[in-house]
């Protein structure tokens, strides 16, 4: 288990501000969806910030929509004191369902946002070395999306957004389709790289004791329409380590989590959402 | 070569004799048909003029080969059906992109393909004559206002099917707007803009024929007509054949293509790997 210790001194990537915001998709064929429901949330710079909640309850939509891919209906954001206008990669973002480019290599995949960004030739061909080692798919390199399992395509959307180092890190259940030793694994390599050089994370997760073990912060929100239920401090004296993760204040924490997002579960299996 | 994680299964009995009926199964169809064709005639079941035997109908085309005059004719039905598939898909793919893109464009084009799709475009021919003369350059425009319906419509169905989290992807990597296009959109669209290409590259051969056997011209479909006109059989009949053949090359060098266009796709490294 990696420490995780308090941000080192590097320059500011700026917190987000996310005020009064409002999503309903509006189908056109359909009753409108309220997906999100006056969403408030400060998040600091360089804070690693989880959130949880039912499946449904519009956590996706809310990472859309920090990420610039949907206009804003109702709100404001702002990220590093400005207001987001549209996507960008200063804000990189992995998606639930990978969003790998089927037609690409592994190694073509990597190298795609390294290529926008015009770095030199041999800079771009170390990073994607280099990332696709940190992934463990040396040997993958020439292999294409359909070739690969679920998790490891997981693991190159995870490589191909690390790989432009974004200043703030938008991350949609990334760990959801590994298997368990690979994800703790993946949670160790994240911790490092954002020891090393901590970002602002928003991490959405199903996994309470992933949530805490990564998180400063958990934001559990209610069944939807999504609103903020509960924001948990989750930082421990003296950082994060394995000791700190098998200790009863650590425990008691995920329970206490666990409890607030179940009662939500039941809320939205209830309403006979899925 | 890629590495594959597919079952290598080694080939057993059954295996391999279901395999052989795979590759072979379409010729034996073919060569039943044949075979009958020639007993048909030989056992004077039907009179030879109505059908004249399979051989006499070979000698035939091997003699028009010999003069010159078969070559000749299929490089010219080649040469307006290949110039006419190559002005469709052009011209089919831009607009089908341009649809899928702007709302005035859908607006005005959306009406003219429901009312031009199920219309059979030949019937416009008198008119292409009229504007365009008696020659290649109508044959070829009737041609390639044919098929381009149809790839208008597979190039429109397919960027709507496109997942929005791959232009999502792209954006936050940095590509823009005409990047995203060029990289993002065509390659994802391809499997089913080929779809389109492949069922209109047959209605180019199609449709050329007929305006050989209206407009004559040369070509084989001028040919055969010709033969029926000096009423001889093995000439209409061998006609028949060598129209089989051009057609059955063409479309098996456009599956080629396809094959090596989407190396990266499923449907590909099933086709190699079973
Ligand atoms: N494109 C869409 N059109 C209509 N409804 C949608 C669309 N996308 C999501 N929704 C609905 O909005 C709600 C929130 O979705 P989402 O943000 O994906 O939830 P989560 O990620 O928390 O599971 C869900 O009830 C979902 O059905
Ligand atoms: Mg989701």
């Amino acid at each position: 288990m990696t420490s995780r210790t308090p941000p080192a001194e590097t320059p500011s990537s700026g917190g987000i501000s996310i005020r009064s915001v409002c999503h309903e998709y509006r189908p056109a064929r359909g009753r409108p969806v309220l997906a999100l429901d006056n969403i408030d949330l400060e998040i600091n710079d360089r804070e690693f910030v989880a959130i949880l909640g039912p499946s449904g309850c519009g956590k996706s939509t809310l990472l859309y929509l920090l990420g610039g891919f949907m206009p804003l209906q109702q709100g404001g954001i702002s990220v590093g004191g400005r207001d987001i206008t549209g996507p960008g990669p200063d804000r990189g973002i992995v998606f639930q369902n990978f969003a790998l480019f089927p037609w690409k290599t592994v190694r073509q995949n990597i190298l795609y946002g390294l290529e926008k960004q015009r770095l030199p030739k041999d800079e771009r061909e170390r990073t994607t070395r280099h990332f696709i080692d940190m992934v463990h798919l040396t040997g993958f390199e020439d292999s294409y999306p359909s070739q690969l399992s679920g998790g490891m395509k997981q693991r190159v959307a995870i490589a191909r957004t690390l790989a432009i180092n974004p200043d703030t890190l938008l991350m949609d259940e990334p760990f959801g389709a590994l298997d368990a030793q690979t994800r703790s694994l993946m949670q160790e390599e994240l911790l490092a790289i954002w020891n090393r050089s901590p970002t602002t994370v928003v991490f959405v997760t199903h996994d309470v004791r992933e949530a805490v073990l990564l998180a400063d912060r958990v934001v559990v929100m209610t069944a939807r329409p999504g609103r903020v239920k509960k924001i948990i401090d989750t930082r421990f004296e003296g950082g994060m380590n394995a000791e700190i993760a098998k200790s009863r204040p650590f425990l008691d924490r995920v329970d206490e989590i666990w409890d607030l997002v179940r009662e939500e579960a039941i809320v939205a299996g209830s309403a006979g959402a899925g | 070569m890629a590495r594959t994680l597919g079952n290598d299964t080694p080939g057993t009995a059954g295996h391999s004799a279901r395999r052989a009926f795979e590759t072979f199964g379409p010729y034996l169809t073919i060569s039943l048909l044949l075979i009958a064709w020639e007993l048909a005639s030989r056992l004077e079941l039907v009179i030879a003029f109505l059908l004249p035997p399979l051989s006499v109908v070979i000698v035939r085309i091997a003699t028009d080969f010999a003069s010159g005059q078969l070559p000749m004719d299929i490089a010219i039905t080649l040469y307006r059906t290949l110039v006419a598939f190559a002005l469709a898909a052009i011209v089919g793919v831009s607009i089908g992109i341009l649809i899928s893109r702007n709302a005035t464009v859908r607006w005005f084009f959306d009406p003219l393909i429901s009312i031009g799709l199920p219309m059979p475009k030949i019937a416009l021919l008198p008119v292409f004559m009229l504007w365009f003369g008696l020659f290649d350059l109508s044959k070829i425009l009737m041609v390639a206002f044919s098929a381009s319906f149809q790839i208008i419509i597979a190039t429109w169905a397919a960027t709507q099917s496109i997942e929005k989290e791959l232009i999502w992807s792209a954006q936050s990597l940095g590509a823009s707007r005409r990047e995203i296009l060029r990289e993002v959109i065509l390659p994802a669209a391809m499997p089913q803009i080929l779809t389109g290409l492949q069922i209109a590259l047959p209605i180019c051969l199609i449709v050329v024929l007929i305006t050989e056997m209206i407009m004559g011209g040369q070509g084989l479909g001028d040919s055969m007509l010709r033969s029926a006109r000096y009423v001889d059989s093995p000439g209409v009949f061998a006609g028949i054949v060598e129209i089989g053949i051009v057609g059955f090359c063409v479309i098996r060098a456009m599956e080629v293509i396809r094959r090596r266009l989407l190396v990266w796709h499923q449907e590909t490294r099933e086709e190699t790997t079973v």
